[in-house]
């Protein structure tokens, strides 16, 4: 059995060396080949964890909140690794647990935070028994691939009902992830968002939680922050947003958030500093805190890791052109890429904007979703604007919507090259440039941009991910 | 002045469906084309004498069973509107509601509004993907582009399809036959959403709901530019031609 183990390892190993030489980023070849070898090769592996494994799913936010708690644990001392290194599938997980074993088969960390893939919970759940597994949120996504978000979360319920040690670290605010304390009976721990000065107008704009998950009435809402979150009540059976443990709330300065989590005896209060953008972000930190409280990490380290954390390609990533900022961002879905446009509205030094849309396999191959992406925000602003280009394999559609949404056609510019669309957009150098991109063209797009100007902050460079 | 219904657009919207409303709107709006558009849901009083345009998109089963439920209760009155050249234009889950039965994914039958004569079953796998038909349009062949993506399979009756299938799977993956069309009854699984990038049929739903109301169907015409270009994209793409 060792020996198979070793063989597996030392085959996954050799098959990542191959396809960085030949040139693929790929890192789900060398997991798949050693569970081939050695289909026990995961369990082994995570069984030598020593104090924990930490998964994160749900449809937005994974690789950030994985990046945020892997930088508290790393902050606080404890050996610990993460998939970085990119897919979030069962073969790319074992993959990360190779690159990190020696050959005789021997793990050696603290933890391991993991980002798992929705459809993959499953199979990685029965071959990493979790100490906690962190649900950020449920939105639309891919709707080709996991046709009703209804079926997915039925899925990843059903894996949870096995796992009897674990415990949830949900989002208290999304009534689609709230559910779970109920339908599995596990231990919860909620992190929650509280309302400030500009909720409350904003009504629930995503389509896929206004039925109470328990009774199918309509749910009422407080206030909204974006897509199903906010303050919701179901008026016929009273399931409600339960009071989060970790509740933040705007602190009046930009970037500041005031924490409200228990204490040793009492409540207490603690400021939680970031440096990256929207609102989105605020809720990975509070995933990020709400797991580090839970393993017992000082306060001072969660908030210095936080306060550190820079984020990873295509998350609102930074680049310097010149002396202008330019702003690279991955989007999935049109609430991931509302938060995208709501960013780049409230930046008055915005200049140009590019759009590059596939539709492969991994981006959705049904592009519809653009049409619920609210562009009406940016015809709003395109009087500050200069110029959208669209690009990738579905530009035409993109350029299309903005026209729909009330852009004028002057402005639009539909160009399938996406190495001309790039250097277009970055050579317009009227203020800050903003670059939107779907999975399959994030890669591409990125190595364009970088042989065209350089990292906004060299100190970090972003890890490449996968959700 | 037009007056269009946007039927449950907080449950009907499942892939972009709001898009088609807004093409009608916008194509109105570049005319100078008076619209009003009503935005109707569960419990609200619905009047279909009064509208020229009625729309429905596609909803999860849950969804379209409430919907369906609540539109029962004006299943009459609807149909009589219909009858009398009332423009609907229905999408995937909306139009399944027409039929005299529809089943959802469980297997379970729940009951049509029995307006338009033909059923709808489940079984077998979904049918996803990108989807080309030709249907006529005032005599003149029309390629309609779009994406399909339903469980149900559907089959017509008594009445006609919007088009025939030239890529993809249409209905039922086996008559070659895509949505139906009864009257100014406009049904199709395809979205896109399906009004976007098909001008032409947009245009011709204007002109029929301008009809309804009396007035005279004339359309200026507009720059389709961007629309051509998405339009013959897909088709490029597929290996076909515009027509």
């Amino acid at each position: 059995m060792k020996l198979l183990l070793s063989s597996a390892i030392l085959t996954g190993k050799l098959a990542a060396k191959l396809s960085r030489v030949c040139g693929y980023g790929g890192s789900s070849f060398p997991g798949l080949l050693a569970r081939l070898f050695c289909p026990g090769a995961l369990k082994k592996l995570a069984a030598q964890v020593r104090k924990g494994i930490i998964v994160v799913t749900g449809t937005n936010g994974k690789t950030t909140t994985v990046n945020m708690i892997t930088g508290v644990l790393q902050e606080a001392g404890f050996k610990t690794i993460s998939n970085r290194e990119g897919a979030n599938m069962i073969s790319g997980i074992t993959t990360s647990f190779i690159m990190n074993s020696i050959a005789s088969g021997k793990i050696d960390c603290d933890y391991a935070v993991i980002e798992v893939d929705e459809a993959s919970i499953p199979e990685v759940l029965d071959n990493l028994s979790p100490r906690l597994v962190v649900l950020t949120n449920f939105f639309q996504d891919q709707l080709d691939r996991y046709w009703e978000l209804g079926k997915v979360i039925g899925i990843i319920r059903d894996s949870l009902l096995g796992q009897s040690q674990t415990t949830l670290v949900l989002n208290a605010d999304d009534p689609l992830v709230a559910q779970f304390h109920r339908t599995t009976c596990l231990p919860v721990y909620y992190f929650g968002l509280a309302a400030d000065k500009n909720t409350g107008k904003r009504d629930p704009t995503a389509r896929e939680a206004r039925l109470c998950p328990f009774c199918g009435s309509l749910l009422v809402y407080n206030y909204c922050h974006y897509g199903q979150l906010g303050a919701y009540s179901c008026p016929d059976c009273g399931f409600k947003r339960p009071k989060p443990q970790v509740e933040a709330m705007e602190a009046g300065e930009e970037g500041v958030y005031s924490l409200t989590y228990p204490g040793s005896m009492v409540p207490s209060i603690a400021a939680l500093e970031m440096q990256t953008q929207g609102l989105h972000n605020v809720y990975n930190a509070l995933a990020a805190f709400s797991v580090s409280i839970l393993l017992g990490v000082n306060l001072q380290t969660i908030l210095g890791g936080l306060r550190k954390y820079r984020p990873a390609i295509g998350r609102m990533e930074n680049f310097r052109h010149g002396n202008n900022q330019v702003y690279l961002n991955l989007v999935k879905n049109p609430t991931g890429f509302n938060q995208g446009l709501e960013t780049l509205c409230e930046d008055r030094g915005a200049g140009d904007v590019l759009i590059v849309l596939n539709d492969n396999f991994a981006d959705s191959r049904d592009i519809s979703w653009i049409w619920d992406v609210n562009f009406e925000m940016l015809a709003a602003r395109q009087k500050h604007l200069q110029c959208f280009i669209c690009s990738g394999l579905r530009g035409e559609e993109v350029a299309l919507r903005l026209k729909y949404a009330g852009i004028p056609t002057g402005k639009i510019v539909a160009n399938a090259s996406m190495n001309q669309a790039v250097r277009a957009v970055l050579g317009g150098n009227r203020g800050s440039t903003y670059i939107f991109s779907t999975y399959t063209a994030l890669r591409p797009v990125h190595k364009i941009i970088e042989s065209l100007v350089e990292k906004g902050d060299k100190s970090d460079q972003g890890m490449p991910s996968v959700s | 002045m037009i007056r269009a219904c946007h039927l449950y657009p907080d449950l009907l919207n499942l892939y972009g469906d709001g898009g088609n409303m807004v093409a009608f709107q916008k194509r109105c709006q570049w005319r100078n084309i008076p619209l009003q558009i009503l935005y109707k849901s569960l419990a609200d009083t619905k009047d279909f004498n009064a509208y020229d345009f009625v729309f429905l998109g596609g909803g999860s089963d849950q969804e379209q069973k409430l919907a369906g439920a609540d539109l029962m209760k004006s299943r009459d009155q609807l149909q009589k509107a219909i009858e009398n050249g009332l423009v609907v234009l229905a999408i995937s889950g909306g139009y399944q509601l027409f039929g005299c039965h529809y089943e959802t994914g469980d297997g379970k039958q729940a009951p049509g509004l029995a307006i338009l004569d033909m059923y709808t079953e489940t079984g077998g796998k979904r049918l996803v993907g990108n989807a080309v038909i030709e249907m006529k349009l005032d005599g003149v062949p029309t390629r309609v582009v779009g994406f399909e993506n339903h469980y149900g399979r559907t089959f017509l009756d008594g009445i006609g399809p919007l088009g025939k299938v030239l890529f993809g799977k249409g209905n039922n993956g086996k008559d070659g036959l895509e949505g139906a069309r009864y009257k100014n009854v406009f049904c199709s699984y395809l979205h896109g959403p399906l009004l976007p990038k098909n001008a032409a049929l947009t245009d011709k739903l204007i002109r029929l709901a301008l009809k309804k109301r009396g007035l005279e169907p004339y359309l200026k015409p507009l720059d389709d530019t961007f629309e051509q270009r998405a339009h013959t994209a897909l088709l490029d793409r597929l290996g076909l031609k515009a027509n």
